[in-house]
C-alpha cells in the first residue's frame, strides 16, 4: 500500500562529519577547494582547520528527505542558504516537516543544526513527487 | 570594488559530462557516510537506498538501473559557476568568496551513460550590505535536448 503523507508530519536525520569526510567528499565530488582539504588554508580563512563542503550539507538535507519518502529518485527541487560551515567532528541534526501535499508534490522544510545548537542551513526547502 | 553589472548575461559553456556507473556509486556511498579504504567503500550505511548502488535492487525497482543521488548534479552543473568565479575579466576575489545559496531543480533522474550538457550565465550581480552577490543560473540537458537539471548558484563576496 502506498504510504500517505500529511502536512505536519516530521522526521529527523542525524549525520556525523567525521574527521576525513571533507577529504572523502572532495574525491567523490571533485570539489578540491583547498579550504576543504588543507588545514592551513582553513586557518587562514579564520577557522580551526578545514570546513565541510556546503554542497555536502545540502546533499545530507536532500538525503534526509529521500529517506523519509523512501526513494531518492523522487526529489524534484532543493533550495538552501548556507548560514554556517560544518566542521570536522560536528554532528548535524536535520529536522524536517511536511508543509504542503498538493498536485502530486510533497514540500518539506528542513532545519540543520550542529551540536552547539547553531543552524548550518537556513530556509531549506526540499520538494519531492509523491509517486 | 563592486563587480561590474555589465557582465550580467555573460555565458559559460557548454560543458559536457558523461555519467559513469562507478562514479555514481562512489558519490552516493561517500555522501551517505561510507569510509573508503584500500579501494573499497566498505559496507553501505543502512540509510543509503540500494537504488543508488545495487544493480539487483535497481533492476527490480522503478528506474531499471541505478540512478544518481540527486545532488550528484553538482559535480557537472557547477561548471559555469566555477568558470564565472575564475573569469579574470570579472575579477572575483576568491579568498573572500563563500557559497551563499543554492537551488537545484531536478526534471528527471540521472542514470549511468547519460551524456549531459550544461550551459549557464550570470543572471545577477548586485551589492547588498557591503557584500557583492554573484548569481549564476545553469541548465543541464540530456542527449535528446531535454532539460534534466536547473540550478541557481549564489556566491557572496565579503568585503576586504
Amino acid at each position: 500500500m502506498a504510504r500517505t503523507f500529511q502536512v505536519g508530519d516530521t522526521f529527523t536525520h542525524v549525520r556525523q562529519c567525521d574527521r576525513l569526510r571533507p577529504v572523502y567528499y572532495a574525491g567523490a565530488s571533485g570539489d578540491y577547494n583547498p579550504i576543504h582539504i588543507d588545514p592551513e588554508v582553513g586557518k587562514l580563512a579564520g577557522f580551526n582547520g578545514v570546513i565541510l563542503q556546503g554542497l555536502c550539507t545540502l546533499g545530507w538535507a536532500v538525503e534526509a528527505v529521500a529517506v523519509f519518502v523512501g526513494d531518492p529518485g523522487r526529489v524534484r527541487r532543493v533550495k538552501v542558504r548556507f548560514s554556517r560551515p560544518v566542521l570536522p567532528e560536528d554532528t548535524v541534526t536535520f529536522q524536517g516537516r511536511v508543509t504542503a501535499v498538493e498536485d502530486g508534490r510533497l514540500t518539506t522544510e528542513v532545519t540543520a543544526t550542529n551540536q552547539r545548537g547553531e543552524p548550518v542551513l537556513r530556509g531549506a526547502v526540499v520538494e519531492t513527487s509523491l509517486g | 570594488m563592486a563587480l561590474d553589472p555589465k557582465f550580467v548575461g555573460r555565458a559559460y559553456g557548454p560543458f559536457t559530462y558523461e555519467i559513469g556507473r562507478e562514479k555514481l556509486r562512489e558519490f552516493s556511498l561517500i555522501l551517505g557516510g561510507s569510509v573508503p579504504s584500500a579501494g573499497t567503500f566498505g559496507e553501505p550505511p543502512e540509510h543509503v537506498s540500494p537504488l543508488l548502488y545495487s544493480q539487483e535492487a535497481a533492476q527490480a525497482g522503478p528506474y531499471g538501473d541505478i540512478i544518481a543521488f540527486p545532488s550528484f548534479a553538482v559535480v557537472f552543473a557547477i561548471r559555469p559557476f566555477s568558470a564565472a568565479i575564475a573569469d579574470p575579466e570579472l575579477g572575483v576575489d576568491r579568498v573572500r568568496l563563500v557559497h551563499g545559496e543554492q537551488e537545484l531543480e531536478f526534471l528527471g533522474v540521472m542514470r549511468p551513460g547519460d551524456v549531459l550538457t550544461t550551459t549557464g550565465q550570470i543572471s545577477e550581480l548586485y551589492r547588498k550590505a557591503g557584500m557583492d552577490f554573484l548569481v549564476v543560473t545553469t541548465e543541464t540537458r540530456n542527449a535528446k535536448g531535454e532539460p534534466v537539471v536547473r540550478g541557481v548558484w549564489t556566491a557572496v563576496i565579503r568585503p576586504a
